[in-house]
Parts: C-alpha cells; structure tokens; sequence
C-alpha cells in the first residue's frame, strides 16, 4: 500500500465516522418531529421543529447507504488482506459478537427508557403496546439492524465470489476488465449518480405503503430480509466494493466531489419540496419520479461526500482518527443515551433550538466520556477497533534529545521526490524528477534560475501539490502537519514580522513544534544573541537572513530545507552558518540546500543534483560531479598569443587576463609539454582540477 | 471498527500534545497583540473617527432630535457603532493581510508546522478586540454627553451585540486580505462599507421595495441584533436567532474562503 492509498485510507475512515456520528444527531432529532405519533419513539416533544424535520429526512437519504459504501469498499480491502478463513474471524469477532452482545445489553435498557417515555407522553395512562405482529422472523433488532445486515452482506458477496471463481479464467478476467471501466466510465461521465441508485428506486416503488420521509423502510423489525434495504444497501455495498477494485475511481471521486454535491443539493432541494406539499405517495407519476429522484439523491451523496473526504481530508489528523476510533462504540452505545435525554427535557419549557443542542452535547459527552475511559483502553476497544491504547502516552525527556531528532546517517531516506511533473499553466517546471534525501546528509540542489529548485522545496513544503508522482517527508505526506513538525526552513523572499522583535519571532515560530529548543539556544547558536531585542524591521538584509535562520532550527529539525541561505550575509555570517550547517549534519540532520555560490555546496554538499529545464540533469558526489567533467584548468604567464594557443589540438578554451594566459583542456599533460617547449620564458604554471563551477557551467550549457 | 491499522510513527512522534497545542493558539494571538499595539499609527483613526463623527451628528447636527426622541438616541447609537465596529475590520484586517501576503508570510507559516486554525483565531480575535477600541471610546462619548438613553444592562446587551457582530466583519476582511493585494484591499473594503452601510437600511429607515436587498449585507444583521438586544422590536425584521444565524452563515463562509484561498495560494 502506497502513501497516497494510506492516505485516502484516512478519508474514508473519516467518512464512516461521520456516517455513524450522524445517526447519533439523527436520533437525537426524533423526538422533535412535526407530528410524529406518540409511541413511534421514546417521547414526543412539546416543542417540534420543521427544521429538525427536513434535516433527518436530508441525513436519512444517505447515511447508512454512505455506511454500506465505506463497509464494502472495506470489506474487499479486508478480504483481500486476510483471506477468506481470516476475514470471517474477523469479521465474526468485530461485527457478530457486538451485535449479539450489544443486543443483550441495550434491548432491555432500551425497553426502559420507552416505557418511561411513552407513560409520560401518555401522563401515565399509555394504551396497551401493540404485540409484536405474528410474522416469521419477527424481531426487535433496534439500531444494532445495520450489523445484521452488514453480515448478510458479506455472505451474499462470498456467495457471489465463489460463484465468480467457478467462472472460466479468460471469461473471468474479461469480466474483471469490463466491471473495472464500467465502474471508471460511470464516476467520470456522471452516469453512476443516475443510475446507481435505479434497483432502490426500483424496490421503493414495489411497496404499497410508502411515506416519502421514511426513505428506505428501516429493516429493524425482522430477520428476514426486507426487499428494499436489501436491494439499497446491497447495491452500495457491492459498489463500494468495486470502487476498491478499481484503480482510478477514488481518483475521479475525488475529482467530481462538487459535481457531485451539486447534484445532491439539486435532488434533495426538489424532494423537500415535494414532500412539504404531499408526504404520502399515492401511487403515480410523482410516486415514481420521488423513488427514482430520491435514488439519484442518494449516490449523489455518497459520493460528493466521499469526494469531499478524499480531497479535504486525506491527511493524517489525530483529532480524526481519534474520532473515527470512537464512532464505532458510539454508535452502537448512543440509542438509550439520546432517547433517556430526549425523554427528560421532552416537557421542559424551552424552545428546540435549546433542547436539541443540549441532548447533543450531553450525549456526545457521555459517549465519548465512556469511549476514552471504558473503551478505548479496555478489551471492548481491542474488539471493536482492534487495538487497544494506554491511557496516559510513556512522556519523553526533552532533556535527553539532541539538536536534531535522530543521529546518524544509515543511507536511509528521508525526503523523496519520485516521478514528480508539475505545471504552471503551459510551463513546465518539473518534468519527471527523481530526488531524494537521505538520512544525515547535506544535498546541494544547483541550476539556473527557472530550473525549478524552488518548485522542488515547495513540494516538499506541502505549498504545492504534484500533477503526478510521489512526495514524501519522513515516511509520508508533507500535506501532514505531523511531517513538518519534521522540518525547518528557511525561504527565499519571505519577510517576517517587522513589528516583533527577534526573540519573539523564534518563540512564536518554537510554539509550533514538539519539542524545541529552549529560545536562548536558538539565538546562541544562530549568533544573534545581540539582535534579540531588535524589532526585525530594523535589521539589516544580512541580520534578517540569520534571524530566519535562527526560526529554521529553533524545532530541531530532522530535515533542514535551506534556500539560498547566505545571499547578504558577511564574511563571519558565513562562516558561522557553513559552521552551524555542519554541526547540524554531525548530529543527523539532513539538510537540502539550493544556492548559487558554488563554492558553497562544494564545501558543504555531501551529494549533488543538478537540475535544469525541469529535469535532473546530474547528481552525485561533488567529487563525481568534478569528473564528469574530464577536463583542467592551466594557467601561466606567457608571451604566447591566444589565438595561437587556441588552434593547438586538446584545447577547449583559451583567454588571457592581463600577463596570465588561461587555458581549458582534456589533456592537461600534452598540453603543458607543449607550452614549456614553445615558449621557454614560460613561468608561475598553475594546473588544477576543473571546480564544480566549471562542471556545473558545462552540465547545464549541454542541457540547454 | 478499524481493521486496518495505519502505521504512521512518524506521524505520532510529531503529535502536538493538548497543553502546547494551546500554547501554539496562545502564543499567536499573544504576538498578534503585541504587533497591534506596537502600531500606534494604525490605531488612531480607527478609534477617532467614529466618535468624532457621531458627536458630530448626535450632539451638534441633530441633536435636538436626539434629545426628544430615546428611540431615535438609540437608533442613532446603534448605526454609529456598527460603522465603528466594521470599519477596523473591514480596512485594517483586509490590508494587513494582504500585505502579509505579499511578504511571503502566509507561504511560509504554511511551511512551518503551524496549526492551520491559529493565525484565524489570533486574527480574529485580535480583530474583535481592534473593533471594540473602535467601539468603546464612541460609547463612552455618547455616556458623557447623556445621548444614549440606555440603563446598564442594556448597554451591556448592546456592547455584546457589537462584540458579537464584529466577528463576521473580521471573517470577510481576512477574506478580502486573501483575495486581494494589500494596496488593493481598502478599495474593496469601501465597496462593502459604504453601501452597506447605507442600503442596509441601519441610518434611515428603507423603504418597502428595498427591503428585500438589505438581507445581503451583514450591517443589516448586527443592527437588528443591536435593536433587539436592548429591546426594541421596531423595526424589526429577522428574529435574533435569525440574526445571529445569518451572522454565523457569513463568518463561517467568509472564512471557508480565506483558508481556502490561503491554504492553496499562500
């Protein structure tokens, strides 16, 4: 599983969280409904709300068809990661224990809280409770009926896969093909929305009694399977499923999230226009229309949703997933919690828009409450989510940590760019750049202006996306803020705030990190122990570069992003930084550095790319950088004229400043046998190795 | 429910704990306060203006009137004071950002591991704050000069009202500052002020067929909230909760825009 996957990984979980969390307000909302009939739930409030109501008739559209999404997208994922034998334990462990558990527990206390309900809606004379109609199968599931179906679900699919298996394998792989761009063709030309939701539709119109509200009829009475919940969820189900399958549909999902949404505004705006004027469905015209529209507004939203998830939310957050983890448990705990409250402020003489709020901050309370303390570190989290967490986090000793997070350089990598293209509008910027940074190293990357060095860094940055390709900073996405508590850097162009003084500068930018360095130390080492209390506007260009220094390593970075650090700095601000730079690097720190002092990344670069017109041109040592280019430097006083010297075989180049004659050549020897030979008055020779400005003068001449 | 387990170490080594999260939240709005006051110049006219002007125009212009009519003392009051409160939001934040834009500034605290909500929160608390120094001097004026016929309670629902009310305006400067350049952004801020301040009906009372238009602008909401938090129902258009929703739908929007904008541009 690649990062990208991982990631979008994280979006659904947070999709499915939101699915089970709006059941929650859901049921929190019943008792307000404009004429509901007593008895339907556990009170009938004193204060209903329209509003309320044509926001459960909204949430109820979509919400557990988006579940049965996600679970089937899931559920393939699983099956394929453990196997069939693995995925049933799995799934007997995480969904059929709580199930049968759940129902032990909550049906009596949910008994109670109904009764107590319904006595005070009745002013304790409720009429006798209907029987339980004598049907086969006739059962009170409760709210847990969406883990019943669940399990169906996975049994109709494991029937279908080994009905599938017993297919031919060319048919089956044909098949396997067409289902694949079936389901890419529908999510990109928009068809899926309008016809996903066909079978429900469909189903919906078989039923003689049909109130628009109710949505897909809740199959919460009965073991059997009811026609529409089955055909509905098994159809989001198996699509979801597929979405997995396929390659590119979270990709066009993503892409279309708004199209999508549009849609789903569209369908829903027109539904709850028809169900204000008629809430009953008479048989005909509207009915039919009413069932189709309604199975538009239903992929509609599930996957605009979904498409807002994958592109708002594909970054890890602790927040999330710490939510996502709870959502399971509260669901399953909330139903006595919300109707116990709704029952208890029922008669309270207070408008709705205070009641409902409180029931749900009470109730989110209790149930998160009973999450974090009960669950979460208990045996019943590890069933439902599969792990367990301490409670309290073993602290680290911020004593004990060194500069820079992690010490040593094991060749490992630390930031990639791989495949990476980009544009900017027509302009290409990078055009399939692989780069990487490893552990402990200082990489130089050199190139003209526009070569797109400041693209790179911005990459990895997280302040701009790839078109295509991978970006990684410390094992994932610089998107995460997590990652880049990772980095520091320091930018080309950026001013800082000219009111704030240097010392609050580096607190301000300090208060971001983990564990950074205590300020004092931050100033010292950068050298400007004597600007702290100089408001930054009234430093000079030289004194702004190391303050922005000072900010680049006060969170102990891991990885150092340096771009043109020393442009304005004097000699002994130089030195200091090149001084700074190395302890860095002694202590792990790996760092990439753009400059165009070359002399700069040859005394410091432990490695070297060289990028021009979008492309990595060369990368290497600067020693094998230096022998890319086979060729030296001589240099001599003579009297020997230039154009003479420049017709002599071997010679690349020749120039002459003042009395000193210049020379470029492949054959450094021949030539000075030559020269002595020549002119005999010849003296002061010098012959050095070409310098990395020589070879990066060649390298990028040739790209061009 | 989670059956696959993302491993993501890395991630959890960068996990802000609760306590420095908070003191990330604190420490920016901290700075934003100390660049605010370090800045005298800005903080002149913003409070100066409106209560020149409205001693200008409730003591010497119409003052009579002021003084035979509370309903009118009010009136006049409470349109002053939304002028007051919008326009430090409206001019101040929108060119502040847009020139910390221009400086990089927003590019980089992206780079940095920022929390994505500090800098909102810092930037509108501190814009609430610059409002209500707009707001308090102008307060104290009409206290002074007895125009405002208000017992204590009162004044307090008022001044919430305004505090209130000042949150969205900071919400749609930052929106403005994350369009446009700074240089740019007090033009911009003019064509939401002025009009706003006269089509929203809140210094002379519109007329039936202007109505309609007046629930455009966010002006038109703070002065209904301001009237009704010191009980007067006349004129009266939108319920408070209305007010404050509608209040709450544009802080929510005109923010979505600015992290949105700043978020891909920077």
């Amino acid at each position: 599983m690649n990062t990208t996957d991982s990631q979008r990984l994280h979006a659904l979980d947070a999709v499915r969280g939101f699915a089970l969390l709006l059941g929650v307000a859901f049921h929190a909302a019943m008792s307000f409904l404009p004429g509901i009939p007593p008895g339907i739930w556990s009170m009938v409030d004193n204060s209903p709300s329209a509003f309320l109501g044509d926001a459960t008739l909204v949430a109820h559209i979509f919400r557990m068809s988006l579940f049965f999404f996600i679970a089937g997208f899931f559920g393939r994922l699983l099956y394929h990661k453990l196997g069939a034998g693995g995925f049933w334990k799995n799934r007997g462990l995480r969904i059929a224990v709580p199930l049968v558990a759940g129902w032990v527990v909550l049906f009596p206390i949910i008994g109670l809280v109904w009764t107590m309900g319904i006595a005070k809606v009745f002013n304790g004379a409720p009429p006798a409770m209907p029987e339980m109609p004598k049907v086969p199968g006739a059962f009170p599931l409760t709210h847990l009926w969406f883990l019943y179906q669940l399990l169906m679900l996975y049994v109709a699919v494991t029937l279908l896969r080994a009905v599938f298996e017993r297919i031919g394998d060319a048919p089956k792989q044909k098949l396997r093909a067409l289902v694949d761009a079936g389901i890419s063709a529908a999510l990109r030309l928009n068809i899926g929305v309008f016809t996903f939701g066909i079978p429900v539709a469909a189903a919906l119109m078989s039923l003689p009694f049909w109130l628009y509200w109710m949505g897909i009829p809740t199959p919460d009475g009965s073991l059997i399977p009811q026609l529409p919940a089955s055909v509905g969820f098994f159809t989001a189900f198996v699509i979801g499923w597929l979405v997995n399958r396929s390659g590119d549909a979270l990709a066009i999902i993503e892409k279309k999230w708004w199209v999508n949404l549009v849609f789903a505004v569209i369908a829903t705006g027109w539904m709850l226009h028809t169900s204000h004027a008629t809430p009953f469905a008479a048989p005909g015209t509207t009915k039919t229309v009413y069932a189709y529209v309604f199975g538009v507004a239903v992929w509609a939203w599930v996957l605009g949703l979904t498409g807002v998830a994958l592109r708002f939310l594909s970054n890890y957050s602790a927040v999330r997933r710490y939510i996502a983890d709870a959502s399971y448990w509260i669901y399953l705990a909330h139903l006595p919690v919300v109707a116990a409250l709704a029952v208890w402020v029922g008669h309270w003489p207070l408008h709705w828009s205070v009641k409902y709020p409180f029931i749900l901050v009470v109730s989110f309370a209790v149930l998160f409450l009973s999450y974090h303390f009960l669950v979460r570190p208990t045996f019943i989290g590890q069933l439902l989510n599969g792990r367990k967490y301490p409670l309290r986090k073993p602290r680290q000793d911020p004593a004990a940590a060194p500069a820079s997070c992690e010490g040593g350089n094991d060749g490992s990598s630390v930031a990639t760019l791989r495949n990476i293209s980009k544009k900017y509008g027509t302009t290409v910027a990078l055009n399939g750049v692989d780069i990487e940074l490893r552990r402990g190293e200082l990489l130089a990357v050199l190139g003209p202006n526009g070569a797109g060095k400041t693209t790179a860094i911005s990459l990895w940055l997280g302040l701009t996306e790839a078109d295509s390709g991978e970006v990684t900073l410390l094992g994932g996405s610089p998107l995460d803020i997590q990652r880049r508590r990772g980095l520091g850097v320091m930018m080309q162009d950026v001013e800082m705030y000219k009111e704030l003084k240097v010392r609050e500068l580096v607190a301000l930018a300090s208060s971001y990190y983990t564990n950074p360095l205590p300020v004092e130390d931050t100033l010292r080492r950068a050298g400007i122990t004597a600007l702290a209390d100089k408001a930054y506007g009234k430093l000079s260009g030289g004194q702004k570069r190391q303050a922005q220094f000072a900010v680049a390593i006060c969170g102990r970075p891991r990885v150092l992003f340096l771009d043109e650090p020393t442009v304005g700095l004097d000699v002994q601000a130089r030195e200091l930084l090149w001084l700074n730079v190395r302890i860095l690097l002694t202590e792990g720190c790996s760092i990439v550095l753009t400059t165009h002092y070359l002399e700069e990344a040859e005394a410091l670069a432990s490695r070297v790319a060289v990028l021009a017109k979008g492309r990595v041109i060369a990368s290497g040592s600067v020693q094998e950088m230096r022998s890319l280019v086979a060729r030296r430097q001589i240099s001599c006083e003579s009297s020997l004229s230039v154009d003479e010297v420049r017709g002599w075989p071997g010679v690349i180049e020749a120039s002459r400043v003042h009395a000193r004659l210049n020379i470029v050549a492949a054959d450094a020897e021949s030539l000075v046998r030559r020269l002595l030979s020549e002119d005999p008055d010849l003296r002061r020779l010098e012959v050095r190795e070409a310098g990395l400005a020589e070879a990066f003068t060649e390298l990028t001449k040739e790209a061009a | 429910m989670n059956d696959l387990a993302l491993n993501t170490p890395e991630a959890d080594a960068g996990l802000l704990t609760p306590r420095r999260a908070l003191a990330a939240y604190l420490t920016e709005i901290r700075f934003e306060f100390t660049r605010l006051l370090r800045n005298p110049a800005l903080l002149a006219p913003v409070t100066l203006v409106p209560v020149a002007l409205y001693l200008l125009f409730a003591v010497v212009i119409w003052g009579d009137a002021v003084a035979k009519d509370p309903g009118t003392a009010i009136f006049f009051f409470a349109a002053f004071s939304v002028m007051a409160v919008t326009m430090p939001a409206l001019f101040s934040i929108s060119s502040s950002l847009g020139m910390e834009r221009e400086m990089g500034l927003m590019r980089f605290k992206r780079a940095q591991p920022a929390p994505p909500g500090s800098w909102l929160v810092a930037k509108i608390g501190c814009g609430v704050v610059f409002c209500m120094l707009a707001y308090l001097p102008m307060l104290v004026a009409a206290i002074w000069a007895g125009t405002l016929p208000l017992d204590a309670g009162q004044i307090v629902s008022m001044s919430l009202a305004m505090l209130v009310g000042a949150i969205p305006f900071c919400a749609l400067g930052l929106m403005m500052g994350s369009l446009v350049k700074g240089s740019a952004a007090p033009g911009y801020a003019n064509l939401v002020y002025l009009p706003g301040c006269y089509l929203s009906g809140m210094f002379f009372p519109l007329k039936e067929s202007m109505l309609g238009q007046a629930h455009l602008w966010p002006q038109f909401y703070v002065n209904q909230l301001a009237m009704q938090a010191v009980g007067i129902t006349k004129p009266y258009f939108v319920s408070m909760q209305m007010a404050i929703g509608a209040l709450l739908g544009f802080t929510v929007l005109f923010s979505a825009v600015a992290i949105w904008r700043l978020a891909r541009k920077g």
